[in-house]
């Protein structure tokens, strides 16, 4: 399906990927581990599909385990000691607990990238960077234009050697490694030369005037407005819970957080809302859309 | 009004005697399009260079040149930068970003315009070149004939009052040239910008110009009207002249006359005047195809082949055969398969279904070693593809480098070679300083240090003026008559009828008609040469300038 | 001489900027880590840390108002690094990218140097996907790209095929392996302890071996051509060393 949520404003976008990859960074209270969890699988699920879905049970859940029983074995800090190792050390609940929070935020945090890398395009990057650092986003464009060219022209090249008998595909692994460093000799020639007239075409259309300003197609019209307010909104809550100590959680030397009040399930919802705007606002069009289509 | 008024213009590179450019003096009325030709080399690229300061390359210049009554040098950058477009020959550098649409702003950012101008403009030239439809794409995605509208357009974004282009066509097929050259055309009628513009194929160019210039050696020696200067360069039989569109060439050598035919229609209703009180003298009779017995070396047995397992097919039943010592052309339109036939023939690529005998074997069974020493010599598209060494004499050594032939062997080997290529004068510099045709000859001279007994070449004529073309052109026959088999994929219609021995159609994946080269044409009513199609109601052989020429001088 | 105090200024000017970052920003973010964070400190700080270390060169950067020719020979080695990185892809860490970036720093001046590391680092990543790898990647082949221009610039390091070798696999392997695995242990564990770090650098070892030799053998291959290449289109195209390409 296509995504909604990347229709919006790309500082819509960023803002939400920003706070809640920082939030997964930071945040390792199990309700608010759980809720970014949970928001983002079922996000890149979402975006991606059956490819997501493969992704998250082949690579993502043995990486939760192995980081979840590596954890314990090196730390030996915390109270609750439940056996000892061969060697004399001890592994603790305290432990254990933080290895499994450890795992779960870093596999929340790449599949969050899963998400990030399918609604951030390059463009959404270079137009929110080229307002401030203009000649850094236009280096950026550049070899995102660059780089297929020059696969395409790398496989000319490896074409027209083989044409006079030098096979990079033949020979053991050194000649070919070989070959191949000739090939990308070839094509630095072939690059370098070619870019001077690439620069004589930027210099041909004014670059390097003074003022130089930064197009881009994208609008920030009403409905990017009011999804950045709750988005705001939402980031404010979650930040006063932060401050009020509702979203640390203590592992050692012993496994604390703060009791459950209604003050913290109110953040709790914030931060759960927050993580799932995106999926929100896909399941809210898609009614809106069924409901237009059943009129037609 | 004047849009450039060159008084006296005399440049040199540094380090360097020969002038470039020698005393010009032109003058550029507002709204004209001018076509301004001449051999490479011969300084129209350096004088364009000169119409904007900031592609001026280093040099002693003096002289005055004056955009619209200021000197050049007096303007400042802005106003050049948005006043004079300039397009360059290759399509691929000059696009800077990434997406279409932010090709297109790319001027207006730098000259400082708020969004909602740029905006407002972009759709504009979107809406006017058409390319609304791939707006959103990445510039990646685009094909050649695209990518140079797009160049176009995003110059035209920034409403320059004078268009220079620098042989904007040459890489590109001539499909999408004639379709940029209509859009050029479209420029200069609809918004009166004014277009100077340098150009080989002057076949499609002439009857759109207002002004012909040609230079040679760095001075204008022709300038005025096309017909007029085509029919003076005719009478002073002028090199320059065999660049002409082939009616003003066919009348010239015919019957001298102060205004020469440009198209084929003029060329067409000349031919009829011509012949009115006269008969049509009869078409020769054509030679017999002595090879046709010739053992095959290329076989082609129901070939098919696509690059994906879903893919569509790229190539369908095809069948053909090359027989030794053929020179065998293969034209068609774009993305036919062409190419792709080539790749099939040196073994790049496999088919999926049918059979390639490469002098009986198959090509993709042995090695890359066998396949291209002494058998199979293959010439791409890009000649830069072939270069690894600083310079030319040292890409050639480095082609024997690998086989076991003594030191004197080896120097024996290339000073033949180079002789053979003339590079005589070209063997210190860089691969890359030499100009198209000249890259094509040492890439062609590398080439044939592996003693190819088949020559495959690919569009070897593209970016090629007259001159190189004609050159190229005798390389090509000293090997056929050696022995060497050619077989040639290209678009330039009249190099195949003028050296081809057998052509072929390919239409769709694979080959429609195979015939001896006259007897192709003739065959053929709208994919043939200019000549054939001025002359084909009297003559439906008659294919070449020459031909139709001598039939014309024979008519009594 | 004269073309030390022609690239003095700039270079000022960055560590100006580094030192106000070093002395105040950063401690300053260690502290807001250690007060605020409680157990994520190590991770956040050090990425904080990582990103202020890139943000001078930015600044200086666009301060200068590069030229046409400056971005397009930056953008063309990037595109290369990161060309080669995805043509080499059946080979796992058997990569050119550093020793495009040594070559670029040598060749170009260090701030050349850093901003190719960093660009192809980054960009990189939009094909392979970005990750909390990608500000780490784009720290260590910027440093290199960095440190190979400075040590050129004192004469520590010479356009020789031993000496950019020697370089180039020492710095693959301590600079971008000793680095790049601390922030892999930062974020992984999320808890920094030195049994840790070390069983890192143990598991990592062959890793960035493959990785040190392989930047050792494209040096080895490649750093006198690629070098002949870049003084021609220098001196072709009338390109001077972009530091000092600033009246």
């Amino acid at each position: 399906m296509k995504d909604r949520f990347a229709s919006f404003h790309p500082l819509v976008n960023f803002v939400y990927f920003a706070s809640i990859l920082v939030f997964s960074m930071v945040f390792m209270h199990p309700v608010l581990q759980a809720a970014s969890l949970i928001s983002a699988v079922v996000y890149s699920i979402m975006l991606n599909g059956k490819k997501a879905v493969k992704f998250n049970l082949l690579y993502m859940l043995p990486l939760l385990l192995v980081a979840a029983v590596l954890n314990p074995v090196f730390n030996h800090a915390g109270v609750t000691i439940l056996f000892y190792l061969k060697n004399g050390n001890p592994i603790t609940l305290e432990s254990i607990l933080y290895g499994i929070s450890a795992a779960c935020m870093y596999v929340t945090v790449i599949v969050w990238f899963s998400c990030y890398n399918a609604v951030m395009t390059s463009d959404k990057f270079i137009y929110l960077f080229g307002k401030i650092m203009p000649a850094l986003s236009l280096i950026f464009s550049m070899v995102l234009r660059f780089v297929p060219r020059y696969l395409a022209q790398i496989k000319v090249i490896s074409n027209a050697q083989k044409c006079i008998g030098r096979d990079v595909t033949q020979g053991n692994l050194l000649a070919r490694a070989r070959n191949g460093m000739t090939i990308l000799s070839i094509m630095t020639t072939w690059a370098l030369e070619n870019a001077i007239e690439t620069a004589d075409s930027m210099k041909s259309r004014g670059y390097g005037l003074p003022g130089r300003t930064s197009f881009s197609l994208f609008r920030f019209d009403a409905r990017d407005q009011s999804v950045m307010l709750v988005l705001i909104g939402l980031i404010a809550l979650v930040l006063f819970g932060a401050l009020m100590g509702e979203n640390t959680i203590r592992f050692f030397p012993s496994v604390k957080w703060l009791a459950v009040t209604p003050r913290s399930i109110a953040v709790y919802i914030a931060y759960f809302g927050l993580c799932m705007v995106p999926v929100i606002i896909n399941v809210v069009e898609d009614m809106k859309w069924k409901r237009i289509e059943s009129r037609i | 009004m004047e849009t450039y008024r060159i008084e006296d213009l005399v440049f040199s590179f540094p380090g360097q005697e020969r002038e470039t450019l020698s005393h010009i003096n032109l003058t550029i009325a507002s709204g004209e399009f001018i076509t301004l030709c001449g051999k490479s080399g011969c300084g129209k690229s350096t004088l364009l260079r000169q119409l904007k300061t900031i592609l001026t390359p280093h040099g002693e210049r003096s002289g005055k040149i004056y955009f619209c009554n200021q000197p050049i040098e007096d303007m400042d950058q802005r106003t050049q930068a948005s006043e004079i477009g300039f397009v360059l020959q290759n399509p691929d550098n000059q696009i800077v970003t990434d997406k279409v649409w932010h090709e297109l702003a790319f001027g207006l950012e730098s000259l400082g315009y708020d969004n909602a101008t740029i905006r407002l403009r972009v759709a504009e030239m979107a809406s006017f070149f058409g390319i609304h439809t791939w707006f959103h794409k990445s510039v990646t995605e685009l094909s050649g004939g695209q990518k140079q509208l797009l160049n176009l357009a995003s110059i035209m974004a920034m409403h320059p009052s004078v268009l220079i282009l620098d042989e904007p066509t040459s890489q590109l097929d001539p499909i999408a040239a004639s379709d940029f050259l209509e859009t050029v055309k479209k420029i200069n009628r609809e918004l009166g910008t004014t277009i100077i513009m340098t150009e080989h194929r002057l076949e499609d160019i002439l009857p759109l110009s207002d002004r012909l210039i040609v230079m040679e050696a760095g001075a204008i020696i022709a300038e005025g009207l096309p017909n007029q200067v085509g029919a003076s360069l005719g009478d002073k039989k002028h090199p320059m002249f065999l660049s002409m569109p082939s009616p003003m060439q066919i009348q010239a050598r015919v019957s001298a006359e102060p205004i020469a035919p440009i198209t084929v229609k003029e060329g067409r209703q000349w031919l009829n005047a011509f012949l009115a009180d006269k008969t049509a003298a009869p078409m020769p009779e054509g030679k017999e195809n002595s090879k046709a017995s010739a053992p095959a070396v290329i076989q082609f047995k129901d070939v098919w082949f696509k690059y994906e397992k879903n893919g569509t097919d790229i190539i369908k039943d095809l069948s053909f055969e090359v027989r030794e010592g053929q020179f065998y052309c293969i034209v068609g339109g774009n993305g036919t398969g062409k190419s792709t036939t080539l790749s099939l023939i040196s073994g790049l690529l496999q088919p999926y279904r049918g059979k390639i005998l490469i002098g009986g074997k198959n090509p993709a069974k042995i090695s890359a070693k066998e396949l291209f020493t002494r058998n199979i010599g293959f010439l791409p598209q890009n000649p830069q593809s072939l270069f690894v060494k600083k310079t030319v004499e040292l890409d050639l050594h480095e082609m024997l480098a690998q086989t076991p032939l003594s030191k004197e062997e080896k120097s024996e080997k290339i000073r033949s070679i180079v002789k053979f290529a003339e590079l005589e004068h070209l063997l210190a510099m860089h691969p890359y300083d030499l100009s198209g045709g000249e890259q094509q000859r040492a890439a062609l001279a590398k080439v044939l240090l592996l003693e190819p007994r088949v020559l495959l070449l690919d569009e070897p004529t593209k970016g090629l003026d007259s001159f190189f073309k004609e050159k190229l052109a005798v390389f090509l026959q000293k090997l056929n008559e050696g022995g060497v088999t050619i077989v040639m994929v290209s678009h330039d219609v009249e190099f195949c009828a003028k050296y081809g021995e057998l052509c072929s159609m390919f239409f769709d994946g694979s080959i429609i008609t195979t015939n001896a080269t006259r007897k192709f044409f003739a065959g053929n009513s709208f994919y043939t040469t200019a000549a054939n199609r001025m002359a084909r109601h009297i003559w439906t052989e008659g294919v070449t300038i020459e031909g139709v020429i001598e039939l014309c001088l024979r008519s009594k | 001489m004269s073309e030390k105090q022609i690239t003095g200024q700039p270079l000022s000017r960055r560590n100006w900027l580094s030192a106000v970052l070093i002395l105040v920003v950063i401690p300053a973010t260690i502290l807001l880590g250690v007060f605020v964070l409680e157990d994520r400190k190590y991770y956040f700080i050090s990425l904080l840390i990582v990103f202020y270390t890139m943000i001078p060169f930015a600044l200086v950067f666009e301060k200068r108002k590069p030229q046409a020719r400056e971005l397009i020979v930056i953008a063309v080695l990037a595109a290369i690094a990161v060309a080669g990185r995805s043509a080499f892809f059946m080979v796992p860490q058997f990569k050119p990218v550093v020793a495009i970036v040594i070559i670029a720093g040598v060749s170009f001046g260090a701030e050349a140097g850093f901003l190719v590391g960093a660009t192809a680092g980054f960009v990189s990543n939009f094909f392979f996907g970005q990750g909390p790898w990608t500000p780490w990647q784009m720290f260590c082949f910027g440093l290199i790209g960095f440190l190979a221009g400075i040590l050129f610039k004192k004469g520590l390091l010479k356009r020789t095929k031993l000496s950019l070798c020697l370089f180039g696999g020492l710095s693959t392997f301590f600079v971008y392996g000793g680095i790049i695995n601390i922030g892999s242990v930062m974020m992984f564990s999320s808890h920094f302890s030195w049994e840790v770090l070390l069983a890192s650098y143990v598991s990592g070892f062959w890793f960035d071996m493959v990785h040190a030799i392989a930047t050792v053998m494209f040096l080895f291959i490649l750093a006198r051509p690629m070098l002949e290449k870049l003084d021609r289109i220098k001196t072709k195209y009338g390109l001077i060393e972009p530091v000092s390409a600033k009246k």
